[in-house]
């Protein structure tokens, strides 16, 4: 297990600021959702966090080591999904592995298939499968290198609402089996309340982290949690700091 | 790793969701491959009703059935023997063709190595396109007929200045298409590989080239067309076999029954062998369908 920090990060796109000295911690194991109004920036962290965009001041750091570059210790799964199209979905798992020379990648396809319930698609094209099965099936693809970060920008965003509630449930078992760090992006609070271990609120941009919140629901957590007393107070909370943030 | 959701409803949920397979019946594939002889068969029957008729004078157009004994002489004649540099017609049409095809395939294969490599170093470094790509647009621009006197003067008449042109020809088709596609690659296949390990100097095998294929595929089909269309004005050049020199030599003794005979060749091998390179590329661009 590894823990993600950003150190201090800011950005700007010329004159527009859109990240001001972010300071979070993402422990490890723990799943951590960044909760912030449309366009403030949470993309852009996570895409500095996952190495894909350099940040004009601060740090990110795993494990106390800096890191600049993408790598497959830190795997992002972004909205638009991220397999190959012209691959199958079993060359898309085995992607990782094959890159990183690994011999076991055949079985490590075949588990994943099995624990993303995709088996009977294993050489279905990413164009062949529906929206739900090409998201778990783009996670996969991630986990596949055993990465100790798992970086997720809103990662359901495109789904309808039942099957949103589905991918919640699977993914939320997965990061509590595998105890994956996990930074999660979203605007969607039952999202984040269902899956994280801690909330950030950012503020609108230029995005600040205003305000940490745990989150007290146990492991356990799926269609049953939406109706929890707690759960729909603590949404109603969340969502007016988010409005006024 | 273990799993608490009940994938199976997961997955029978999601099977409800799944695109609707566009699969076509054998029978209506059959029918729709049937369709493509129907325009051929009438404009064929056309011809011979003009031509039967006498609508169309056989000095202009002759009648089917003088074409198809040209056809019969070009392919099953006697052959016989020619003075050097004079065109065999009768019994010399399986040389002609294969003459032709030997050219255009040598051609086309050195404009295909030199197309998808120029084009990859145009589409993966903006510096070298930047600097290149006036240059390549403006000689693109040069009609092919404007590279014929160059060519005779510099590969001499016959074989290499009739190889020169059809290079010139399928060259620029299979370039524009590997460059343009590989500079639109979208950007986050590229993330995605280098998030999965992929080292930048293998990117170009790993994204670049599948992901461009289908339009580089696009590309090769139409400098196919192109190489075996230029064959006939390489064959100008004064080369003394292939189906564009006896084309050449039917015009000079007025015979339009073989110029016919000529064209019928172009247009079937040229057909087949886009099939053929069509056939060949779809397991790779299968992915693209729509």
């Amino acid at each position: 297990m590894s823990e993600l920090r950003a150190v201090g990060i800011s950005k700007s796109f010329g004159a527009v600021g859109v990240l001001d000295r972010i300071h979070l911690a993402v422990q490890a194991g723990e799943t951590y959702a960044l909760l912030g109004p449309s366009g403030c920036g949470k993309s852009t962290l996570l895409r500095v966090m996952a190495g894909f965009e350099s940040a004009d001041e601060g740090r990110v750091e795993l494990d106390g080591r800096v890191v600049t570059r993408p790598s497959p210790e830190r795997g992002m799964v972004a909205q638009a999904g991220t397999l190959f199209p012209w691959l199958s979905l079993r060359d898309n798992l085995a992607f990782g592995p094959r890159e990183a020379g690994r011999r076991d990648s055949e079985q490590i396809v075949a588990d994943l298939l099995a624990a993303t319930g995709l088996a009977d698609f294993a050489d279905a094209l990413p164009r062949q499968l529906s929206g739900g099965m090409r998201q778990r099936a783009a996670i996969a693809q991630v986990l596949a290198n055993g990465p100790p970060v798992l970086l997720l920008d809103e990662p359901f965003a495109a789904l309808d609402a039942q099957t949103r509630l589905r991918m919640h449930e699977w993914l939320r078992t997965v990061l509590v089996a595998r105890e994956t760090t996990t930074l999660l992006v979203t605007h969607d609070v039952d999202e984040a309340l269902l899956l994280a271990d801690r909330l950030g609120l950012l503020s609108a941009r230029p995005a600040r982290v205003v305000e940490e919140i745990p989150v007290p629901f146990g492991g356990e957590r799926g269609r049953h949690t939406l109706s929890d007393p707690s759960f729909v107070r603590m949404k109603a909370q969340i969502l007016d700091r988010v409005l006024v943030a | 790793m273990p799993v608490l959701t009940d994938l199976a409803a997961l997955a029978q949920a999601e099977r409800a969701d799944l695109p609707p397979a566009r699969a076509v019946s054998p029978v209506r594939r059959r029918w729709r491959r049937a369709l493509g002889i129907v325009v051929p068969l009438l404009l064929v029957g056309g011809w011979a009703l003009a031509s039967g008729r006498e609508w169309i004078s056989a000095g202009l157009l002759p009648a089917p059935w003088t074409v198809a004994e040209a056809a019969r002489d070009f392919f099953f004649g006697e052959r016989r023997t020619t003075l050097v540099g004079v065109v065999a017609f009768d019994g010399a049409g399986w040389g002609h063709v294969g003459a032709s095809i030997y050219r255009c395939a040598v051609s086309f294969a050195l404009a295909v190595v030199v197309g998808i490599s120029v084009g990859l170093a145009l589409g993966l470094s903006r510096w070298v396109s930047d600097f290149f790509d006036p240059v390549i647009n403006a000689l693109r621009s040069v009609p092919l007929y404007a590279w014929l006197p160059i060519s005779l003067i510099w590969f001499g008449i016959g074989e290499g200045a009739a190889r020169a042109l059809i290079f010139i020809g399928a060259l620029w088709p299979v370039l524009i298409a590997t460059a343009d596609s590989v500079a639109r690659v979208p950007r986050a296949h590229i993330e995605t590989a280098r998030m999965l390990g992929t080292p930048r100097h293998r990117l170009w095998r790993r994204v670049y080239v599948p992901s461009a294929l289908p339009e580089i595929v696009t590309g090769l089909r139409l400098s196919l067309t192109l190489a075996w269309m230029c064959v006939i004005v390489g064959e100008l050049t004064g080369t003394s076999t292939g189906v564009g020199a006896m084309m050449n030599a039917a015009r000079e003794t007025g015979r339009i029954d073989e110029i016919v005979v000529g064209m019928f060749v172009f247009a079937i091998v040229g057909y087949s062998a886009d099939l053929v390179l069509r056939m060949l590329a779809r397991p790779w661009v299968r992915w693209a369908d729509t």
